[in-house]
C-alpha cells in the first residue's frame, strides 16, 4: 500500500513541520506566476524558521507579483524514510508541489556541517547532485549565506552563488532570468550572463589547477567571467525592504518571536570572528525606521516578544534614543523586548528598570580567552575588571549565576591561557563570596562553556593551523585539572565536529567528491549531534586519498593562493596580514569608531567608514 | 470583566495543530485582532484563553470552544469579524457569545469517522461485520499512565453508518468529560486490528475524524 503526502502527516512526529498554512505564509495562483522559487534551509523547520535572513528574502520575493517563493526544510528521519518509501519528492510547504519543477532552488548556507543536508535535499527533490549533470530542464540551484565566502567545497553542486547581501542582486538575477526564459531558456547562456552581475559567482566558469604540494597553482576565469567577484552590500538600510510580517509558526521553534534588524556589520574586528569581517562596513538603521518596522511586525504577527538583531546590539550608536521609543508602545501592548548580550552597566537607572534588565534570564559574558594577553591577540576588547565589576553589581542585585563563553585552540594559545579560564572563573566565584550584599543563604554557579576555535576565510586567522583533536583534548584535560571548585561547571564542545568544520571551512574543490561520497554512505545530518559520525568521514577521506590535516591543521604562507582568493568581501589581504602579525605580537587594533584601520571596506564609501 | 465564549471550526490544514500549539496560535490571533482581552499576571503576561475540551492532533472540529475574558466591551459580531481576518487557513470563528453552561457540563462529544471507499475494497461490509461482533475490547490508557481494557461495543450500539459517494461514515457519541473520555481513534485502531486479523498483512486504514459538537449530560448541545 502506498501513502499520499496527506497520509504521511498522520504518521510522522510533529506534522506541523510539513503542513504549511501558517499565518502570513504566502499562497499564490501558480498559473499566474512566472518564477517559482524554493527557499531551502538545510536543517529542521524549527531551526530554519528562526533564521532572519530567510524571512527577509521570503517577504521580498513574494512582494514581486510574478514570483512565488516557498519554504523548504530538511525533513526529520521519520518523514524522510516515508517520503522515500512512497516516492514523494521534496515539496514546497505552501503549494505542496515537488520543487524539481520550480525555476530556482536557493539554499542558505549557515554552517559547514549542513552541506550534506543540502545534498540530501537535492536528492530528495529527485535532482542530480552535480551542476554538470543537470540541464536546462532542471531548476537553477543557487546558494548564499556566510559559508559562500568560501563555497569551493560545494562548488560542483551549485550553479551559482550569491555573495554578500542578497536583496538587490537576487532581483537583478530574476530579471535576467525572465529575459532568458522568454527567449527560450538555455542554462549555459544564462549562467554566463549571470556571472556578469556583481555579486554572482558561477563556479563552473573558473578553472583551478594545483601544484605538486597540493596547494593551488592558478584560478582561471573562462567565458568572460570576472577575475574577482565582489560581494554585494545594501548601501542604505533605511531604504531596503524589511518584512512587516513574519510567517508565524504553529509549532514551537528555536526563536519564536519578532526580530528587528538594527544594523549590519560589526565595528569590533575580533580576529577569530568571520562575521566581523565579511559583513563590513557597519551600516545602521535609524531609530525612526527601526521603531516603525518593529511596531508593524508585532501588530501583524501578534508576537508577545521581539528582539533587536545585530552582531553586537550594545554597539548600536543610538540605543539610548531607540529603546525608550520602543518601550513607549511595547509596554502598552504588553510586548517584551529581548536584548541579547547587552552590558548590564551603561544604561541609565530608569531605562534599566523599564527594560527589566536585572530580571532577564541570565548574566552572560564572552571573554573568549582566559588571559589578557590572549584576549589582546584575538582583539577581544573585554577586560577582567569590566567582567568583575559587572558581576559584582549583578550579585548585589540578587543574581547567583553567571555564564562564561570561551574558545580553545586560539592561535598563540598556551596552557597558561587555559589556566586563565579557570582563574577568571575562580575570581568571579571569590567576588561573590566577598560581596557584602550577596544574596543571603545562596551559593554561586559559574558555568563555563568552551568551544573549539575553527579558523575561517577572510579573517586574520585564515592562515593559521587549527589545533588537532588531540591537542584540544589535552587542553580540555588541563582545564578540568585547573578547576578547583564545584561552583564552576564546565561544558566542552565536541572537538570532532569542529575538526570537520575546519576541513570544510578552508577547503577547496577537491572536497566536493568527499561530500558526495560521505552523503552516499549515509552522512546527512552532521549538524544534529546524534547523527554525526566522524569515522565515516575519516574512512571516506582515506579511500579518496584526501588528507584532512592539509585543510585543517596546516599553516599557510601569506603568499599561498587560497581557495577563496578570487572572491572579494571588501577586506584586503594586506589588512588581514597586518592583523595576523599584530595578533602574534598580542597587539590590539582599535574599533572602526575609534579610528579606521584601512581594512578595505571603505570602497563602498558607506556606513561607519564615512561617518 | 466579562466572560466570552468563542466557537470555532478547526479543519483542513489546521487539523494538524496540536492543542498546545493551538493555544499559542489563538493567543497571537487575539493580539493581532486587537481584542481587549484580560492578560494573565506575572512576568510572562499573555492573553487569557482556555479550551473546554482539547481536540486531538489530526482531528477536525466543527464547533470547538474557547473561553476568554474581556476588559472592555466589544460587540460580538465585531469580535468575530476581527478574529476571522487574522486567523490562519482552517480556523474560523463561527460565533462569540455569553457562556450559558459551565465547561464542566460537557459530558459527551459527537464524532464522525469517515473511511474513504477507494482505500480499501469492501470497506462498508467490513465495518458492518466489525460492528456485529459481541464485544470490541481495546486497551485504553488511563490518566495514571497505565492501561486498562475496555469494551467499545456498548458505546457503538447507537452508532449510525452512512454511505456517501466516496466514503463510509460512522457517527458516534462518546464520553468526553473530565472524569471519562473515550478517544474515537480507538475505534479506527480496533477496526484496523480487525482487518489485519481477517486479511493478514499490514492494513493502515486511515480515517478522517471530525468532532461535530460537544454535548452536556442530557445530550443537549453545549452552549
Ligand atoms: S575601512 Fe575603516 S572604518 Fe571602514 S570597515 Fe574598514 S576599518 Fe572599519
Amino acid at each position: 500500500m502506498s501513502y499520499t503526502l496527506e497520509d504521511l502527516f498522520r504518521l510522522v512526529q510533529k506534522p506541523g513541520r510539513y503542513t504549511g498554512g501558517e499565518m502570513n505564509s504566502v499562497v499564490k495562483d501558480k498559473e499566474k506566476v512566472n518564477i517559482r522559487f524554493a527557499f531551502c534551509f538545510p536543517d529542521l523547520y524549527e531551526v530554519g524558521m528562526s533564521h532572519l535572513g530567510m524571512k527577509i528574502l521570503y517577504g521580498l520575493y513574494n512582494e514581486v507579483p510574478d514570483i512565488w517563493c516557498e519554504r523548504v526544510f530538511m525533513p526529520d528521519t521519520d518523514m524522510e524514510e516515508l517520503m522515500r518509501q512512497n516516492g514523494i519528492k521534496l515539496f514546497g510547504l505552501e503549494s505542496r508541489d515537488s520543487i524539481d519543477t520550480f525555476d530556482f532552488i536557493g539554499f542558505t548556507m549557515q554552517y559547514e556541517l549542513s552541506y550534506t543536508a543540502a545534498l540530501n535535499m537535492l536528492d530528495l527533490a529527485g535532482l542530480p547532485l552535480r551542476s554538470l549533470e543537470r540541464d536546462s530542464s532542471h531548476p537553477i540551484v543557487i546558494a548564499g549565506g556566510p559559508c559562500v565566502s568560501n563555497p569551493e567545497p560545494i562548488a560542483d553542486f551549485f550553479d551559482l552563488f550569491v555573495l554578500g547581501e542578497g536583496e538587490e542582486v537576487s532581483l537583478e538575477l530574476f530579471e535576467l532570468y525572465r529575459r532568458h526564459k522568454a527567449a527560450g531558456f538555455d542554462r549555459d547562456k544564462f549562467l554566463t550572463e549571470a556571472a556578469k552581475i556583481e555579486g554572482v559567482y558561477v563556479p563552473s566558469l573558473y578553472e583551478i589547477s594545483y601544484k605538486d604540494d597540493g596547494t593551488i597553482a592558478s584560478v582561471t576565469p573562462v567565458n568572460g567571467a570576472p577575475a574577482k567577484v565582489r560581494k554585494r552590500i545594501i548601501e542604505d538600510l533605511d531604504r531596503v525592504y524589511y518584512p512587516d510580517r513574519f510567517v508565524v509558526p504553529f509549532i514551537d521553534i528555536v526563536h519564536d518571536r519578532g526580530m528587528s534588524e538594527i544594523f549590519r556589520g560589526c565595528v569590533r574586528g575580533c580576529r577569530f570572528c568571520q562575521a566581523g569581517f565579511i559583513y563590513r562596513p557597519v551600516r545602521e538603521k535609524s531609530p525612526e525606521v527601526i521603531d516603525a518596522q518593529s511596531r508593524a511586525l508585532c501588530e501583524n504577527t501578534g508576537y508577545e516578544e521581539f528582539s533587536l538583531s545585530s552582531l553586537s546590539t550594545s554597539d548600536y550608536s543610538q540605543l539610548e534614543t531607540l529603546l525608550p521609543r520602543l518601550l513607549d508602545w511595547a509596554e502598552k501592548q504588553k510586548t517584551n523586548i529581548s536584548l541579547p548580550s547587552l552590558r548590564v552597566d551603561g544604561f541609565s537607572e530608569e531605562l534599566a528598570a523599564r527594560l527589566n534588565i536585572l530580571r532577564r534570564s541570565g548574566l552572560t559574558f564572552a571573554p573568549e580567552a582566559g588571559t589578557q594577553r590572549l584576549r589582546d591577540a584575538i582583539n577581544k576588547n573585554l577586560t577582567e575588571d569590566e567582567i568583575l565589576s559587572t558581576a559584582r553589581k549583578a550579585f548585589s542585585a540578587g543574581w547567583t549565576s553567571v555564564k562564561l563563553y570561551f574558545m580553545s585552540g586560539l592561535p598563540t594559545e598556551t596552557m597558561e591561557d587555559i589556566e586563565g579560564i579557570a582563574n577568571l572563573s575562580q575570581k568571579i566565584v571569590d567576588s561573590f563570596y566577598k560581596n557584602p550584599d550577596k544574596p543571603k543563604g545562596k551559593g554561586v554557579n559559574v558555568s563555563v562553556s568552551v568551544s573549539c576555535f575553527v579558523p575561517k576565510p577572510f579573517t586574520p586567522f585564515q592562515w593559521e593551523p587549527q589545533d588537532t583533536m588531540e591537542m584540544l583534548q589535552e587542553k580540555q584535560k588541563h582545564l578540568r585539572d585547573s578547576v578547583k571548585t564545584k561552583k564552576i561547571s564546565l561544558k566542552w564542545h565536541d572537538a570532532a565536529t569542529s575538526f570537520l568544520e575546519g576541513v570544510f571551512a578552508r577547503g577547496d574543490r577537491r572536497l566536493c567528491a568527499v561530500l558526495e561520497e560521505a552523503f552516499k554512505r549515509g552522512c546527512k545530518r552532521d549538524a544534529w549531534g546524534e547523527h554525526f559520525n566522524l569515522q565515516t568521514w575519516i574512512d571516506v577521506m582515506n579511500d579518496l586519498g584526501v588528507d584532512p590535516a592539509f585543510y585543517a591543521n596546516r599553516r599557510r604562507e601569506y603568499d599561498e593562493i587560497l581557495p577563496w582568493d578570487h572572491l572579494d568581501f571588501g577586506v584586503s589581504k594586506k589588512f588581514l596580514i597586518r592583523e595576523n602579525q599584530l595578533a602574534h605580537q598580542s597587539r590590539t587594533t582599535p574599533n572602526c569608531r575609534q579610528s579606521c584601520s584601512g581594512c578595505g571596506a571603505a570602497v563602498w564609501k558607506k556606513g561607519v567608514c564615512v561617518e | 470583566m466579562k466572560e466570552i465564549r468563542i466557537r470555532f471550526k478547526k479543519i483542513g490544514r489546521a487539523k494538524y495543530i496540536s492543542h498546545l500549539d493551538l493555544t499559542r496560535t489563538m493567543i497571537r490571533a487575539v493580539r493581532r485582532a486587537g481584542i481587549p482581552v484580560w492578560y494573565t499576571e506575572g512576568f510572562n503576561r499573555h492573553p487569557y484563553v482556555t479550551f473546554a475540551a482539547p481536540l486531538s492532533l489530526g482531528f477536525e472540529g466543527l464547533n470547538e470552544c474557547m473561553d476568554t475574558r474581556l476588559v472592555e466591551d466589544m460587540p460580538m459580531e465585531e469580535m468575530v469579524t476581527r478574529l476571522n481576518s487574522v486567523l490562519p487557513e482552517g480556523i474560523e470563528v463561527i460565533k462569540a457569545s455569553d457562556p450559558v453552561m459551565k465547561p464542566g457540563d460537557i459530558a459527551f462529544a459527537q464524532y464522525r469517522l469517515s473511511f474513504l471507499k477507494g482505500k480499501f475494497k469492501g470497506i462498508e461490509g467490513n465495518i458492518r461485520e466489525f460492528l456485529a461482533r459481541d464485544s470490541i475490547l481495546v486497551e485504553k490508557k488511563t490518566k495514571k499512565g497505565d492501561s486498562k481494557k475496555i469494551d467499545l461495543m456498548p458505546l457503538l450500539e447507537k452508532a449510525a453508518i452512512e454511505t456517501g459517494d466516496s466514503a463510509v461514515m460512522l457517527e458516534v457519541t462518546l464520553p468526553c468529560s473530565s472524569t471519562e473520555t473515550v478517544n474515537p481513534g480507538l475505534i479506527s485502531a480496533a477496526l484496523n486490528d480487525f482487518l489485519t486479523e481477517k486479511y493478514g498483512g499490514e492494513n493502515t486504514l486511515f480515517c478522517d475524524i471530525t468532532r461535530r459538537d460537544l454535548l452536556n449530560a442530557e445530550g443537549l448541545p453545549f452552549e
